[in-house]
């Protein structure tokens, strides 16, 4: 079947470890400029801190680079790991992978939290993390095998450039006859001609028979990975049991895996389907609350959204256990087979395609203006195949729909092309153009902060405007969630480590719908425990869906339900069993908070990490436009007279929108202070020596950062 | 009869979401609503009228992707 050759150019034989209570307490570090591969073993001052997961990630990143090592910088690394209880078969989300990089649209480290096989097979195959240095000059495939104990770098030649193709030859490629023991990470032909790049993580599903993906999609990961010239990271590892972490407690584990599965079986049928509709549920109920994010986040609501929501991909998807771990009991990994491309390379040919989660749905679709299910499936497909984040494609294409409806930018501009909301094709066109490395696809593919530049510089496009309707922070696009109405959802978006992504916090509906936080202390300490719960799956190889998609039906009762406490009950039990370090809810939190705070300072060790870059555009906060306040003057009008105590008698549209923004942009402020203080930040968003020295990152080089910004 | 989770209400003539949701404790949180197999979100929970012999799950808290 493959029309290509793959060279081995260096192998390093190894013995492989038995994994203890979840970790093999060994880095893999390959760097490809010098093609060294080398296996370090991991200090236990390091495991006790950073967990796994994310935090290895983030101290191998720590200590390969420099404050200003750019994202194609050699030094540059791409970490890999899962985390302690990652790979734990059985227990809904036990696991993911997690993938860091200094990321190309924010100059600070990204981090992404992907299914697949691929981490945890990893770790049975030796190594906690994996970090990939340097540069290649030829293309390069990296074979991890943990059946045979090698390590190998293979020069290729003739492989394909279509991601999914590419990890389907691989795949066939290393174990033609047990395809379930790969995994392939890979990104796809845009990767290169943008920076918009994704990973696609695999998993071979047994009874379709095919390579299934999920995306480590934010920031551009693919972007630097394609950059080092790496064609794909291959990992091969054999059978995989609730034996294979060696649990401290196996019964223990056996028990909290039964319950917390059980539960979902029963529970998820009567609450959100996921098993049957994945996270499309969330579409119509974010219409109805006037939170779907429809033309670049101008409205959160549109007659059509029914088109795009669950009761209709329900019937598309096709049917069948969708687990992107195994076992996995919500199984909410859907995909549509036999779907037929209309444009590009793949036209008139049946694929599969694996998705539509909501975010894709609401960023190619929604926001485009476009409420079409099936182009949904074609934008998905080809960002996925040609290696592109479908939230920042989506997110990106708005911002240039919203330009171009507003004239800031013209035909003249476009090569000819009508962006203005709603065109398919020619939203599809310009994912095309960024595979072929030509026309205004390539500029679009830069993301939206360097657009801003690029069309304000070259276009004489108002660079104000663009300001207040380009929804990007810290460079990074916004994923798909109206905040407009939430103060606390700004914060989470504002505030996040990476830029905003809603995996950090999502409190829209505890503080819009339920005002359920009244006051900034409220939201602040909400902007405390949430960020700090939900990095956690991060560290220890986890999913966060199963935490609180599905909960117990006695939820409700609990005073405060959104933390769905009888789950982190069982996620202690989960750590404990795993890894014989006894731990109570009460423990989970700090150690996040370690982690999340080094994180912070890795970004002023970047240049970033201060007050003023967690800055917001204007539209998450509140109207731009005139008919934008219009399309909602009863709610602004009341914001401003009961809220701000403004009297509005005789004042024009505009001088409303005026002073609205001022309040609203005063009251973002005095959160920033809340949540700074909340989290033992100096006012300018540092943490404080205190901080630092109780959560026990004190160490030289932080000390010395902290110096160097006054902080002592 | 309507049936709202694993628990029967007696229903009445015009009954709404809301007014099922007045019946049980602990229903602050609600924001959207499975009336017979279709979501019903907050905004309709006053005008949405249930029919007899529905089958009513409450969702979770709404936690995003
Ligand atoms: S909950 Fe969904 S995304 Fe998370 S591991 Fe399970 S199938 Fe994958």
């Amino acid at each position: 079947m493959a029309d290509f050759t793959l060279k081995e150019i260096n192998t390093l034989e190894y013995v492989r470890p038995e994994i203890d209570k979840g970790y093999t307490d060994q880095s893999l570090h390959i760097n490809l400029t010098s093609k060294e591969i080398k296996i370090n073993l991991i200090d236990k001052k390091v495991k006790d801190k950073f967990i796994g997961g994310k935090g290895y990630d983030l101290w191998f990143m720590w200590n390969a680079v420099s404050g200003k090592t750019k994202w194609n910088d050699p030094a540059n690394a791409i970490c890999i790991a899962s985390g302690p209880l990652g790979g734990t078969p059985g227990y809904p989300g036990g696991g993911k992978s997690i993938v860091t990089t200094i990321s190309p649209l924010t100059g600070i480290p990204i981090d992404s939290n992907v299914g697949g096989y691929f981490g945890p097979y990893t770790k049975f195959s030796g190594f906690d993390v994996l970090a990939l240095t340097g540069k290649s000059d030829k293309e390069i495939v990296v074979l991890i095998d943990g059946i045979d104990s090698k390590i190998k770098l293979y020069e290729v030649s003739g492989l394909t450039n279509d991601s999914y193709t590419l990890s389907a030859q691989l795949t066939d490629y290393f174990d033609k006859e047990k395809p379930v023991n790969i995994s392939v990470v890979s990104t796809g032909s845009a990767a290169k001609n943008t920076e918009l790049g994704c990973l696609n993580f695999t998993w071979f599903d047994a009874k379709r028979k095919r390579v299934r993906y999920k995306q480590a999609g934010r920031g551009g990961i693919g972007t630097v990975f394609a950059h080092k010239n790496i064609k794909a990271v291959v990992t091969r590892w054999g059978s995989v049991s609730m034996k294979s972490n060696n649990p401290a407690d196996f019964d223990a584990l056996k028990n909290v895996t039964k319950l917390h599965a059980g539960e979902i079986n029963t529970l998820d049928p009567k609450q959100n389907r996921m098993a049957l509709v994945g996270t499309t549920h969330l579409v119509p109920i974010m219409n109805d609350h006037d939170c779907l994010p429809v033309n670049n986040f101008k409205y959160g609501q549109h007659p059509e959204a029914h088109n795009i929501g669950e009761a209709v991909y329900e019937h598309i998807f096709d049917k069948g256990f969708d687990g992107c771990w195994r076992g996995c009991a919500v199984a909410c990994a859907h995909g549509v087979k036999d779907f037929v491309p209309f444009t590009g390379p793949y036209k008139g040919q049946k694929v599969f395609v694996d998705g539509p989660e909501y975010e894709t749905v609401a960023g190619c679709g929604s926001n485009l203006g476009i409420f079409d299910p099936f182009f949904i499936l074609e934008m998905n497909f080809y960002c996925d195949t040609y290696g592109l984040d479908t939230i920042s494609i989506g997110t990106g294409i708005a911002f240039v729909m919203e330009c171009f409806e507003m004239g800031l930018i013209t035909k003249e501009h476009t090569g000819g092309m009508d962006l203005s909301f709603g065109n398919r094709l020619n939203a599809l066109e310009l994912l095309h153009q960024m595979v072929r490395g030509e026309g205004f696809g390539m500029i679009v593919g830069k993301g939206i902060r360097k657009m801003k530049a690029i069309f304000a510089k070259d276009f004489g496009a108002e660079a104000a405007i663009m300001q207040d309707i380009g929804m990007e922070s810290k460079g990074l696009e916004f994923s798909e969630y109206m905040t407009k109405e939430s103060l606390a959802q700004q914060g989470g978006y504002g505030m996040a480590l990476k830029g905003p992504q809603h995996d950090e916090a999502w409190l829209i509906f505890l503080d819009m719908v339920h005002n359920f936080m009244p006051t900034f202390e409220n939201k602040a300490e909400a902007l405390h425990w949430f960020p700090m719960f939900r990095t956690w799956f991060g560290l220890c190889g986890l999913c966060k869906l199963p935490w609180n998609d599905i909960v117990p039906e006695d939820n409700r009762q609990n005073p405060e339900p959104a933390k769905v406490v009888k789950h982190v009950g069982w996620y202690a039990d989960f750590f404990s069993s795993v890894t014989g370090r006894k731990v109570s809810p009460d423990d989970l939190i700090p150690m996040s908070e370690a982690v999340y705070n080094f994180q912070r300072l890795f970004n002023l060790k970047m240049g970033y990490g201060t007050r003023e870059h967690d800055t917001l555009p204007y539209r998450a906060v509140g109207p731009v436009t005139v008919d934008e306040y219009l399309s909602r003057a009863e709610r602004y009008d009341k914001d401003l007279t009961e809220n701000y105590k403004v009297d509005i008698t005789g004042m024009e549209v505009a001088e409303k929108v005026a002073v609205l923004r001022k309040h609203r942009e005063a009251r973002y402020e005095q959160l920033k202070d809340a949540v700074y203080k909340r989290r033992g930040w100096t006012p300018n968003g540092i943490p404080t020596v205190e901080t630092v020295k109780r959560l026990g990152i004190d160490f030289h080089d932080v000390m010395e950062l902290l110096k160097s910004h006054g902080v002592c | 009869m309507i049936t709202v989770g694993d628990k029967e209400i007696e229903w009445h003539e015009g009954m709404t979401i809301r007014d099922m949701l007045n019946m049980l404790e602990h229903t602050q949180f609600c924001a959207a609503v499975r009336l017979n197999g279709k979501l019903v979100s907050s905004p309709f929970f006053e005008t949405k009228e249930i029919p007899d012999k529905s089958v009513i799950y409450l969702l979770p808290l709404i936690a995003g992707g």
